[in-house]
């Protein structure tokens, strides 16, 4: 069950973000933005070598006292971040990349929305609904 | 961590040095005061040896110590207080601030720039201070006294006798049990005797005999006399002297003042010391609990504990804060060391080197080889012992060993004289005296002992110290063991709760790390100690960690900024405001303008709230502005939270500075280019049955289909003003200004009237925003009349109602997101140019709000006054070369009004006007007209684009009952009673159109009030009638009327005033009227110029349950050379009735009339017994309208139709042309609420062509037209290109683009009439006579004004079908053909004869009849009229 699910631009200013429970909204936002730093150096460390095979979930960025943060890096650089209760033992690696790979399909299916203008925020109810159900879902 | 300006490997060293007590009798003390210092103050700057010092480790190997440095303190018998120590450290670290110019690195990383300071010299000094203020304890020997100084006065009675009662003190210090602090090093401490010999008052022979006297007691080696005090202190002012002092002692100032006092009196500071930490403790609680908000408890939320209303009143701070500065302010006043001189100071130099060289270090030297022979003669047998004699005992206790006691070990004290002390003793002694091998390969020795033994707080120390001197050794033969230090300060930290020690490895372990370039492990390290217990400490290391982040090889920014929040928020918990804020204002730049916008409101409004303790206000409001401007995501409640704080902190600024211009506030927004203005009064609601004119309002949309039209009717009506032509500087009148307006020129307003603007407010937040006295802000050059030399113009700002008065809207609340408009008004008294800058307001939120967030009702009613600019930016110019290639924008003078002198002011009032009427219905309404201005008014006009719609009324029109409700009853029309005998034949009257003022030049759309005097004088009202008849079309029509008048005055100024009605319309009766000629020759008058006009009412009114019936109740025509006769088929019922679908027909017979110029000559058919003056108004004049309107469209035919047609061709259509028009009058029978009403209406039929058939309806006449001839076709295109349904008809253009050279034969067919005259049947005796011959007359009249040659061919053709089919035939005798010219309008008549063989029916209509104009011999060959069937019967007798 995530906390909180953001989706992050190429350029690191958040497309969407979503948290529950929302009275740390803020906290959560912080713990994202600061993410994007470790999110930069998985990216850089993992180098050209394996820019085709490259790996796009990136594993847990940090674990905090309560909390664990993980991340995934779309090919065009957009990142997803998530982060998971850490007292939640239940998920497990597979759990999560799991997880992220039902959001990449949801941001897809966003991106492919004629619609939709890339780089603006994302206001897809579908979108909203399935991150909804990842936080809500106990899996 | 940033940059340092000590290296570690300075840093280090200095941080641990040998301490050295110092003991001064009452006079020393005294001496040394002199110089505002004390005995140890001193002796600090000069405690740096220069040179290098040379000793002899244990091994005889020399050694080489550099950069010695010793410290020098008085003897404090407390341990200093943990609170004075954070009080001491938090004082320290707020002295030190960044420079102001300090110049900041800028760091780039990513797609960041950073501004970022190198170094943080508070972390500097809160690090030597944290270290120096280190408490001696137990467990390591580091700042342990090694040697105490015994200082007396050369000045005193018993010089030798006060050093044995000091020794005798410092014995007492040390080895009564009384004393547990200062710690020494050994219990034989180096005792150094010193003499103090002030060189301005003692005798200098008595000190060196005293001297004399201590060498030999105490030897050369422990000994010293130093003289100081060589000038005296009122000399001091010749000779400048460096003062060394100020750098140290600034600094510690706080430390220092408590040293200055005794023994007792120092117990009694550091009491006070404490109460003050309580306060301060105390303070942070109430800060805490005075949270007003419940997310207090994260440090990420909102700061709350710098609440501004909770740290102002807090008298607390502020008095910290001044003692603080009283301190400062007294340490500069005082020069230190004002009776020294520069060789006092080499004195005081060599002494230090004097004690280190001869006195600390041989015994320190001595010391270490002491310990050294202790530990080897041991070494073998304590291992072994020790080692077995713990088995033996604690052998037994093993199984029972828990958790529980291995956490007690750590308790576990060793007596002082304890072997593994010693060896701990002279690690630590090495380590002063920098011989890290040995002092290393003694710590790892300690470690392993006190490990062993379980004793967690020794093994932690050694561990440190090992790692630190592992890391200090020359050449580094072993690599930096981090996982000691990592131990140590665990069990530091977990173990023995010692946050200080462990502080202490923290600050050591992160310093080596990041000269090792580890920087993400310092960073680990320092965020590790962060804890609950210290605020101060965890912001600083922080802050160190967020620097580590930004220095790793790829700087992690976000990180950085992260960090510093957390920092900053850890400083503003410490009450370090100002660090905080820089803080926060780092944090900030990483955050800045990406889109992180709650994280980003969350810095703003901490910067702000910082700000605004510190008095910043400026930033304070820049920074809440911020928040409040952009588009924000924060919830309603946090928006008024900020929105409060803003409100708040506006205030204060705006107390700070009463007289100072008002500030700009940042809410509402103002969408300045929907700002609209408005000249004039507000327009009066209907005032019971009248109806004022609507003239222009601010409720109107903008509209520019209807504003053009209304400019397109200003120019007609100017142009008829100025005899035809517009004037170049005509520019329409604009009251309403707005986006879409021309705004480019100044707008005139006028001396008295209100001039509104109306200012567009857009609420970004989600919290409802109350302005109040709300109103506008100007700034008025008044015009002054009396001096024109006076060039200075006088500026006026808001606040002279005489000048201007300035309308205030109290109140205006604006909901949360809501766009609203605020209507304000100016009422200008002087003639002037007037410049509306702004609005100026207070800004409040609403009271109500504020109880639900739980704050209090009585708390921030409050509300800031300030303004907010109207800037509005003109269109952006696209004309030149120059504005097309650059962004240029026009000027935009919306809100500069030229205020000019008076003019009048007309009001319209309409009364007893309609909304609904049918199609035609003619109904009389009253208009009133007032000026209501100080000035006549005079030049009245209006002009409509339909003025078909309504008239004034002739000027031959008799005047109706002027008043309304007199007319009450009356018919609209003009009525005389007839008797009935007359009612077949025409009642004839004749009127010129000129006298219903539709002959006006080209302009028919504009009509002139009739007005009885021309001038309307101010205050006067006038009430004319004004008749309207309903437009043919059904439905809703827009009716524009615009009313211009001007001023009597020399130039004339104009006004115009709008109307706009709306009428309804609905279908009433339909009127189809053809004409043809009559074949009958009756008439002789009439010269063969009859014709039948045949007239089809038909009752199209469907929908009104309302109307009953139609009655037609005179028909009457119109023409200037036909006129209406009689009537032809009237049946017996009299009255004309139309129930609803019925259809009537009607068939007049029409005579030409004789010919009066430009006169139309009426001739009324009643079927009443009321005759309807159609001569007269209204009647008429609705007659000449539709009739000049229709001439309109006739224009824009003939013009379509080509020149180069020849004239004949033209009089060849023409003689198929008539003139005459039909009216219908008609009345219906309404029933109404139960009552019946009778309307009336009146159709006009225009008829044009003989035999075509023509409408009352319009768009029925398109239709018709369009399947009519083709040169029709063309007119159909140019003058109807709206309807959809023509454009279509484009596509068959082409096939009809010939103009047809030759007329049709429909037209030459109607050039001559023919007509036969026989007897319709005739007997003839045919036994008698076989041949029956009977005489015909032919009658040719020629219906054109030309000549016409006409050619009549009698022989028989048997190619007409019709011709075959009468059974027979006759023949024509005599003459068969003939060659006849007729001239213009000339009837002819030819005998001829027909002669019959048969008895029976005979069509006499062989004959065919050729025509052709006269002149034109060749070209129109006519063909022949195709006449009808003219049946004789012949009879045989």
């Amino acid at each position: 069950m995530a906390v909180c699910v953001a989706v992050i631009a190429k350029e690191n200013y958040p497309l969407y973000i979503r948290s529950i429970p929302t009275e740390n909204e803020l906290k959560f936002h912080y713990m994202v933005h600061t993410s994007l730093d470790v999110v930069d150096e998985k990216i850089s460390a993992m180098g050209k070598a394996l820019v085709d095979q490259r790996e796009l979930y990136l594993g847990l960025l940090y674990p905090t006292e309560d909390y664990k943060v993980y991340g995934y890096v779309t090919n065009s650089k957009v990142k997803f971040v998530m982060v998971v209760d850490s007292s939640n033992t239940a998920l497990r690696d597979n759990e999560i990349r799991s997880m992220f790979r039902k959001l990449h399909n949801s941001y897809t299916d966003v991106m492919c929305n004629p619609f939709y203008n890339p780089g603006d925020r994302i206001h897809s109810r579908a979108f909203d609904s399935m991150v909804t159900s990842m936080m809500i879902q106990v899996c | 961590m940033a940059q340092c300006v000590q290296s570690v490997q300075e840093l280090i060293p200095d941080s641990f040095v040998p301490c050295v007590a110092a003991l001064c009798s009452d006079e020393a003390e005294r001496l040394t005061r002199l110089n505002h210092l004390s005995f140890a103050e001193l002796l600090k700057p000069f405690s740096r040896l220069t040179s290098e010092v040379h000793m002899r480790d244990p091994n005889n190997q020399l050694h080489v110590i550099k950069n010695l440095k010793i410290a020098v303190s008085n003897i404090i018998t407390q341990p200093p207080q943990p609170g004075a120590i954070r009080k001491l450290l938090n004082d320290v670290v707020s002295g030190s601030q960044p420079a102001e110019g300090l110049v900041a690195n800028v760091i780039t990383a990513g797609d960041y720039d950073l501004n970022i300071s190198a170094t943080t010299p508070w972390f500097e000094s809160y690090r030597e201070t944290f270290l120096q203020s280190m408490p001696a304890s137990d467990h390591e020997f580091l700042n342990h006294y090694l040697a105490c100084m015994l200082v007396a006065s050369s000045s005193e009675a018993e010089p030798v006798e006060q050093f044995s009662k000091l020794s005798q003190e410092q014995h007492r210090i040390q080895h009564n049990s009384d004393y547990s602090y200062p710690k020494w090093f050994i219990p034989n401490t180096l005792k150094y005797y010193v003499l103090l010999h002030d060189v301005s008052a003692g005798d200098e022979q008595r000190a060196e005999s005293i001297y004399e006297e201590m060498k030999q007691k105490y030897g050369t080696q422990g000994c010293y006399l130093l003289k100081i005090n060589s000038r005296t202190s009122n000399r001091a002012s010749d000779e400048q002297i460096p003062d060394p002092w100020s750098q140290y002692l600034q600094k510690n100032s706080i430390q220092n003042q408590e040293s200055y006092e005794d023994g007792p009196c120092t117990i009694t500071s550091n009491k006070n010391s404490d109460s003050n930490l309580l306060s301060l403790d105390g303070l942070d609680n109430e800060v805490k609990d005075g949270l007003p908000n419940n997310f207090r408890a994260h440090p990420l939320q909102l700061d709350s504990s710098s609440d501004p209303s909770n740290s102002i009143d807090d008298p607390d701070h502020v008095k910290s804060a001044s003692s603080l500065h009283e301190t400062k302010k007294a340490n500069t006043g005082i020069i230190h060391g004002a009776c020294l001189t520069l060789t006092d100071h080499d004195r005081i130099r060599q002494f230090i080197q004097e004690f280190t060289f001869r006195g600390l270090l041989p015994h320190i030297e001595k010391t270490i080889r002491q310990l050294n022979d202790q530990l080897i003669s041991r070494k073998g047998l304590s291992r072994s012992l020790f080692s077995a004699t713990k088995k033996w005992f604690s052998g037994s206790k093993v199984p029972e060993k828990s958790i529980n006691e291995l956490k007690n070990t750590s308790g576990l004290l060793y007596p002082p004289e304890a072997p593994e002390l010693q060896i701990r003793k002279m690690a630590d002694l090495c380590f002063l005296v920098q011989h890290y091998d040995l002092a290393y390969s003694c710590y790892h020795t300690a470690k392993k002992d006190f490990l062993n033994d379980q004793a967690m707080l020794y093994a932690a120390g050694a561990l440190e110290m090992a790692a630190v001197s592992a890391f200090l050794q020359p050449g580094a033969p072993r690599p930096y063991p981090a996982h000691y230090m990592d131990t140590a300060i665990q069990t530091y930290r977990d173990i023995c709760k010692n946050m200080v020690l462990a502080e202490r490895c923290v600050l050591l372990s992160a310093e080596i790390l990041k000269s090792q370039s580890k920087y993400s492990e310092a960073a680990a390290l320092l965020i590790r100690l962060t804890s609950e217990d210290s605020d101060l400490r965890s912001a600083l290391l922080l802050e160190q960690a967020a620097h580590c982040f930004i220095n790793m090889k790829s700087p992690m920014v976000r990180k950085y900024a992260f960090h510093m929040i957390l920092a900053g928020h850890r400083f503003s918990k410490a009450g370090q405001k100002k660090h905080a804020l820089r803080c926060y204002c780092q944090a900030m730049q990483v955050y800045k303008g990406k889109g992180w916008s709650l994280a980003e409101d969350h810095i703003n409004f901490t910067i702000g709230r910082q700000s605004y303790t510190l008095r910043q206000l400026d930033n304070a409001v820049s920074a809440f502005r911020h928040i409040l401007i952009n588009e924000s995501k924060q919830s309603a409640a946090q928006q008024g939270a900020f929105l409060r704080e803003y409100l708040y902190v506006y205030k204060n600024v705006s107390q700070l500075s009463p007289d100072g211009p008002l500030p700009q506030l940042p809410l509402p927004y103002i969408n300045s280019s929907a700002t609209r203005v408005f000249f004039g009064h507000d327009r009066r609601p209907a005032d019971g049955e009248k109806q004022a004119a609507t003239h222009v309002s601010l409720d109107q949309e903008y509209d520019s289909e209807s504003s053009q039209q209304w400019r397109e009717l200003e120019e007609q009506v100017v142009a008829v003003v100025n005899r035809g032509v517009i004037p170049s500087n005509f520019y329409p009148t604009q009251y309403c200004l707005n986006s879409y307006s021309d705004n480019s020129r100044f707008p005139l307003a006028v001396v008295e009237e209100p001039i509104t603007v109306e200012v567009a407010f857009r609420n970004p937040l989600k919290v409802p925003l109350l302005l109040t006295d709300l109103s506008l802000l100007w700034k008025f050059q008044s015009k002054d009349s009396s001096g024109k030399d006076n060039e200075e113009v006088k500026e006026l700002v808001t606040g002279e109602p005489e000048m201007i008065g300035t309308e205030v809207i109290s109140e205006f609340l604006i909901n949360g997101e809501e766009s609203k408009v605020a209507r304000l008004k100016l009422f200008p008294h002087h003639m002037g140019e007037l410049h509306i800058l702004g609005v100026v307001y207070n800004l409040g939120t609403i009271q109500g709000y504020m109880t639900v967030d739980g704050i209090g009702k009585h708390s921030l009613s409050m509300s800031v006054r300030g303004r907010q600019d109207l800037e509005i930016q003109g269109p952006r110019l696209n004309n030149t070369k120059e504005e097309k290639t650059s962004i240029k924008y026009g000027p935009d003078r919306r809100l500069d009004p030229i205020i000019t002198a008076e003019m009048p002011l007309l009001e319209v009032f309409f009364i007893h006007f309609p909304t609904g009427l049918l199609c035609g219905e003619i109904r009389k309404a009253y208009v009133e007209f007032v000026n209501v201005s100080k000035c006549p008014l005079t030049g009245l006009k209006v002009v409509s684009k339909r003025p078909e719609f309504f008239t004034f009324g002739g000027n031959t029109a008799v005047l109706t009952p002027l008043s309304p409700s007199a007319s009450e009853n009356c018919s609209a029309y003009k009525t005389v009673v007839t008797d009935s005998t007359s009612v077949c034949t025409a009642l004839i009257s004749s009127a010129s159109s000129v006298d219903f003022g539709t002959g006006i030049g080209s302009q028919p759309e504009v009509i002139p009030v009739p007005l009885p005097d021309t001038v309307l004088l101010p205050g006067a009202s006038v009430q004319l009638p004004m008749w309207l008849r309903g437009p043919d079309e059904e439905g809703v029509h827009e009716i524009n009327f615009l009313f211009y008048y001007e001023s009597v005055k020399k130039q004339p100024k104009i006004r115009i005033l709008r109307h706009t009605a709306v009428i309804c319309t609905s279908r009433s009766l339909n009127v189809r009227a053809t004409v043809c000629r009559s074949n009958s020759l009756e008439d002789e008058e009439g010269r063969g110029g009859n014709m039948l006009v045949f007239v089809d009412v038909e009752n199209t009114n469907t929908s009104e349950a309302g109307v009953k019936e139609f009655h037609i109740v005179q028909v009457s025509s119109s023409s200037k050379h036909w006129r209406l006769q009689k009537s032809v088929n009237l049946s017996e019922n009299k009255d004309a009735k139309l129930a609803s679908r019925e259809k009537g027909k009607f068939c007049f017979k029409a005579i030409r009339c004789k010919e009066k110029e430009e006169k139309y000559t009426f001739a009324d058919i009643i079927f009443g017994n009321e005759q309807i003056i159609s001569s007269a108004s209204p009647c008429a004049d609705f007659f000449y309208r539709s009739l000049s309107s229709e001439l309109k469209k006739a224009q824009l035919s003939v013009h379509a139709e080509k020149q180069s047609i020849e004239d004949a061709v033209r009089l060849i259509q023409k003689c198929s042309e008539v003139d005459l028009n039909i009216v219908v009058l008609w009345k219906a029978y309404v029933v109404e609420d139960s009552k019946q009403l009778i309307l009336e209406g009146q159709h006009h039929v225009l008829l044009r062509t003989i035999g075509k058939e023509a409408f009352s309806c319009p768009q029925k006449q398109v239709i018709t037209v369009f399947f009519g001839s083709s040169s029709d076709f063309e007119y159909l295109i140019q003058d109807h290109r709206e309807p959809p349904e023509m454009e279509l008809l484009k596509f068959f253009r082409p096939e009809n683009t010939t103009v047809p050279l030759r007329p049709s034969v429909e037209q030459l067919s109607n050039l001559i009439k023919t007509s036969l005259h026989y007897p319709e049947s005739f007997n003839h005796p045919f036994h008698q006579k076989s041949l029956c011959l009977v005489p015909v007359t032919l009658l040719l009249s020629n219906c054109s004004k030309a000549d016409v040659d006409v050619i009549v061919d009698l022989r028989h053709k048997t190619t007409s079908p019709e011709a075959l089919e009468i059974h027979g035939s006759f023949t024509w005798l005599g003459q068969t053909q003939y060659k006849l010219q007729l001239k213009s309008q000339e009837i002819h008549s030819l005998q001829l004869k027909a002669c019959f063989v048969h008895t029976g029916v005979y069509n006499l209509g062989t004959p065919r009849v050729f025509a052709k104009l006269s002149d034109q011999v060749t070209v129109f060959e006519t063909s022949q009229q195709n006449s009808m069937p003219a049946l004789i019967i012949i009879n045989n007798v």
